[in-house]
């Protein structure tokens, strides 16, 4: 018996020691990150909902333009375009030569050259209602529509080889904006024909990488594309990676004390992870690891505010205090943002004393809506003429949050509970709380808007009165007959200045009517390993590889 | 022994349909709106229908549970149409009009998330847990039999009370703290003496190399998910070798002569193993329907983390799945210890 104990222990030794030895570094530039906030659930574009989706799809794949650092609309497939004077035809022209990766599904195996036809089959794609994806609102209420209400089947064409039109029912200038979202990437309708849905694990595409192997939850491998369609400024083929590699790691303090060993070459998401493990109280990196690793903190097109709900049809009492615009106003002033930066956040984020739309857009850094700061005078004057002489007259406010952002909400309810305000707090888990604002029984809850596009429109259809939840995004169901026409009319002007200055207007007709509580904009921080080279970054934290390097 | 194993299968498969009526209908009246969690943060009425229709959602509730009935009865009901041939794979046995009766192997559907097949899904998560559960309880039984036995032979002395002290410790030493403490220890701090990951999997995939096996990377949560059934297995194999030590027949046998090795091993041992064998399954049965902590500390690839996201997720064909396929291993696991109890203990007869 303790013989064979001692020949198994010896086995499980010797195995130790030849894995071990194994470890070899290889001579590849080999870039590793992780994904560890949300699971990637699909490598299809036409599912790419979440940020692991959107991440790992862009280096598959292309579409007609893409973002710059600074949020303008490049081209990247389509070479140049036009837009038609009334604003409702888009004409693209293609870059020739593009090539999808090689592949069996292509005659020869060799890449097929990409045509405006892909991108009518994959647009298409997008709006077939087997294929459900999540992504058919870009198209549906903005392409052409028969005379029966139908969306026109021409409403993408191709006039030839190269050329593609995209015909719109109304002017929608932020449509290019769209255009650049993973939705908009082009597929080879060989590869959908022969794996069906199993092209979630098949992806082929235009992009900087190849798919290699995926093994969910554990790792994803990409190869460099060796036939890229893009060069550098210097006329050199990208990407100058030969490979990356994702890790899933759950847990964030597991994530970071696998990049602290240098296992990973940046942490990605973080902005999601424990600040705690390599953050002072004041916002700056730790002293041990100021030599080690590069540290960098940047807008991030993503607000978090509460939400009252407006709807008197969901609440029993008709009389609402939430109904009274001044005890909204009153506990948007009852609140100090910059100790809940400061002393909750370590100093990550802005804090939300502007509109709903975040700073990051740079026509409202420059162009500031008035919103809320801390005066707890005012919010005690505002519920007087409320009707409320003392604030305890107020009847219990409830709080609804989800779990991983309770902290937030209890800081909240001691500062009103300060003013003499009572606060309860309900916490549930995500799908719950949201299914409780999408069905109104929450009468006051946390919310958060990450941009889809960076247009300050997508932050003002939170609040236009066609977009109610659960279908559309207006979660407090506000409804206002003048903030409805000026949106109209902004979302049809072609001209940058004079939409956004409505775009402005808008902005401040929320702020000034509060159905909503701005807390913070959030920021993108990131941690990278001093030799990784080219590692952008923009305000929607998209994550482009094709341009970075690895030099030791 | 042949008709008791079907007869304790059919019985099994009765408790399997009610797992799943009771799964489905307490799945449908949780809170929350798969459609919602499926779309994303912006969407519009016309993608959340196509969502609800693709997902089987747009459907009375009383329809899902038949449909879903039908999908994953292996005898069952469908149109007869080539789509559903690739779909289910069945084999055809009566054609009756349009539809046909056929015979396949339970389809499960795939998951809202990913639109995985579920069955793939099972798979994959399946063989990791099944060699994690499988390493965790070889090393607890033959390390805790090995100690039970010593401080039984050695009771009250320094040995015995020391195994004892540290099974105590063991047994209360809640998973999620002996998990963290352990990758951290010998995954970060002592990395560089141990050699070891602080996460990883049994198949590891190099980005140039390819696929390789990785012993090593199994050892820390191993080690990890053994040592609570370590811990019971030592007082249980002490406890109950020290009966078994002071009953008549061991001092008869001690009487003739007989060598301590052979009355311990022989007479002694087998005779104590009983209580050890009904710890061991039940461990190995509740191993294997995953052990979250585990997998999420080690990021190893389990069927724990998967159910707990599906619920999370309300993923429903993952849920159903994974439910259904812990009950299966309950069932055969029981099965098993069952005859195991007859081959050890001849007074056992398998009959009904």
């Amino acid at each position: 018996m303790i013989e064979t104990l001692k020949g198994f222990l010896g086995c499980l030794l010797l195995l130790v020691a030849f894995s071990c030895s194994q470890e070899e570094k290889s001579k590849h530039k080999i870039l590793r990150y992780n994904q560890g906030d949300e699971s990637l659930t699909s490598l299809d574009p036409a599912f790419s909902r979440s940020k692991a989706n959107i991440r790992a799809a862009t280096q598959l794949f292309n579409g007609l333009v893409e973002l710059d650092n600074d949020l303008k609309v490049i081209p990247s497939i389509a070479e140049s375009w036009n837009i038609s004077d009334d604003g409702k035809t888009y004409s693209f022209n293609l870059k020739h030569g593009v090539k999808f990766h090689q592949n069996e599904v292509f005659a020869n195996d060799t890449g097929r050259e990409v045509t405006a036809e892909d991108f009518v089959y994959s647009f298409k794609r997008i709006i077939d209602s087997t294929i459900a994806s999540p992504g058919a609102w870009i198209f549906n209420d903005k392409v052409l529509r028969n005379s029966n209400g139908k969306i026109s089947d021409t409403c993408f064409k191709a006039k030839d080889r190269y050329v593609l039109n995209i015909y719109l029912e109304r002017p929608f200038p932020a449509f290019l904006e769209i255009l650049a979202m993973p939705y908009g990437f082009v597929v080879p309708e060989e590869a959908i024909k022969k794996y069906g849905k199993d092209f979630r694990v098949h992806p082929i595409g235009t992009g900087p990488f190849v798919f290699k192997h995926w093994d969910e939850g554990s790792t994803l491998i990409f190869h460099r594309n060796n036939d890229y369609w893009k060069l550098d400024e210097k006329g050199q083929q990208l990407p100058y990676l030969d490979a990356v590699q994702v890790s899933f790691i759950n847990d964030k303090t597991l994530a970071f004390l696998t990049f602290s060993q240098g296992k990973l070459d940046f942490l990605v998401g973080i902005e999601d992870n424990s600040p705690e493990l390599f953050l002072e109280q004041d916002g700056n990196l730790k002293e041990e690891f100021k030599n080690r690793f590069k540290y960098n903190k940047s807008p991030y097109l993503y607000t978090e505010y509460l939400g009252f709900q407006l709807d008197s049809s969901f609440s029993k009492n008709k009389e609402h205090p939430f109904h009274n615009k001044k005890v909204r106003q009153a506990l948007n002033y009852g609140i100090n943002r910059e100790e809940l930066i400061a002393y909750l956040r370590y100093n990550l984020g802005i804090i939300g004393e502007n509109g709903i739309v975040p700073l990051a857009l740079p026509y409202f850094a420059q162009h500031r809506t008035k919103g809320y700061n801390y005066d707890p005078q005012k919010s005690l004057r505002l519920l007087k003429e409320a009707g409320f002489e003392h604030a305890g007259d107020l009847p219990e406010i409830k709080l609804y949050t989800s779990s991983p952002y309770k902290y937030i909400a209890e800081f909240l309810q001691k500062q009103w509970s300060d003013l003499g305000v009572k606060v309860s707090l309900e916490v549930n888990q995500a799908s719950t709380h949201r299914e409780m604002i999408d069905k109104g029984i929450a009468p006051f809850f946390r919310a958060s808007w990450l941009g889809d596009y960076p247009d300050a429109e997508n932050y003002l259809s939170l609040f236009y009165s066609k977009n109610f939840t659960p279908a559309g995004p207006n979660k407090c169901h506000y409804k206002n007959a003048a903030f409805d026409a000026l949106y109209e009319t902004a979302i049809k002007e072609t001209d940058y200045e004079k939409r956004n200055e409505m775009y402005s207007r808008l902005d401040q007709m929320i702020m000034d009517d509060s159905p909503v509580i701005v807390l913070f904009y959030d920021e993108i921080i990131r941690l990278t390993q001093p030799y990784v080279k080219g590692l952008q970054v923009n305000a929607m934290n998209t994550i482009s590889l094709e341009k970075v390097d690895i030099g030791k | 022994m042949f008709s008791y194993i079907i007869q304790r299968l059919l019985y099994g498969s009765l408790v399997i349909l009610g797992v799943l009526i009771v799964v489905f209908f307490i799945f449908h009246a949780l809170p929350g709106d798969p459609v919602a969690m499926m779309a994303g943060q912006r969407s519009d009425v016309s993608t959340r229908e196509a969502i609800a229709k693709d997902l089987g959602l747009d459907k009375s509730l009383g329809d899902q549970f038949l449909l879903y009935l039908n999908d994953v009865l292996p005898i069952s009901i469908h149109q007869n149409t080539l789509e559903n041939e690739s779909k289910y794979e069945y084999q055809k046995l009566v054609t009756l009009g349009e539809s046909v009766l056929v015979i396949k192997v339970p389809y499960l559907r795939r998951s809202f998330q990913n639109h995985k097949l579920v069955s793939s899904i099972l798979y994959e998560h399946m063989s990791g847990t099944f060699w994690l559960a499988l390493t965790a309880m070889i090393f607890a039984t033959v390390l805790g039999i090995t100690f039970g036995v010593i401080a039984a032979l050695k009771q009250n002395s320094f040995t015995d009370h020391f195994l004892v002290t540290t099974s105590i410790l063991g047994i209360s030493a809640p998973s999620f703290v002996v998990a963290i403490l352990m990758a951290v220890l010998f995954g970060f701090y002592w990395a560089d003496y141990t050699g070891l990951n602080l996460t990883g999997q049994l198949w590891v995939t190099h980005p140039m190399e390819g696929r390789q096996l990785e012993i090593k990377n199994i050892i820390l949560p191993a080690f990890t998910l053994g040592i609570r059934p370590l811990s019971i297995i030592v007082q249980l194999t002490r406890s109950s070798m020290l009966d078994v030590l002071s009953q008549d027949y061991i001092r008869t046998a001690k009487a003739k002569g007989l060598s301590t090795r052979t009355i311990i091993f022989k007479h002694a041992l087998k005779n104590a193993l009983n209580p050890v064998i009904t710890a061991v399954s039940g461990w190995l049965a509740s191993l294997m329907a995953g052990a979250f902590f585990v997998e999420l500390i080690f990021n190893w690839k389990g069927l724990g983390l998967i159910s707990i996201k599906a619920v999370e997720n309300l993923d429903f064909p993952v849920v159903m799945g994974c439910t259904l396929f812990i009950a299966l291993v309950f069932i055969v696991i029981n099965i098993l210890v069952d005859i195991l109890y007859a081959v050890v203990d001849p007074r056992v007869k398998l009959n009904h």
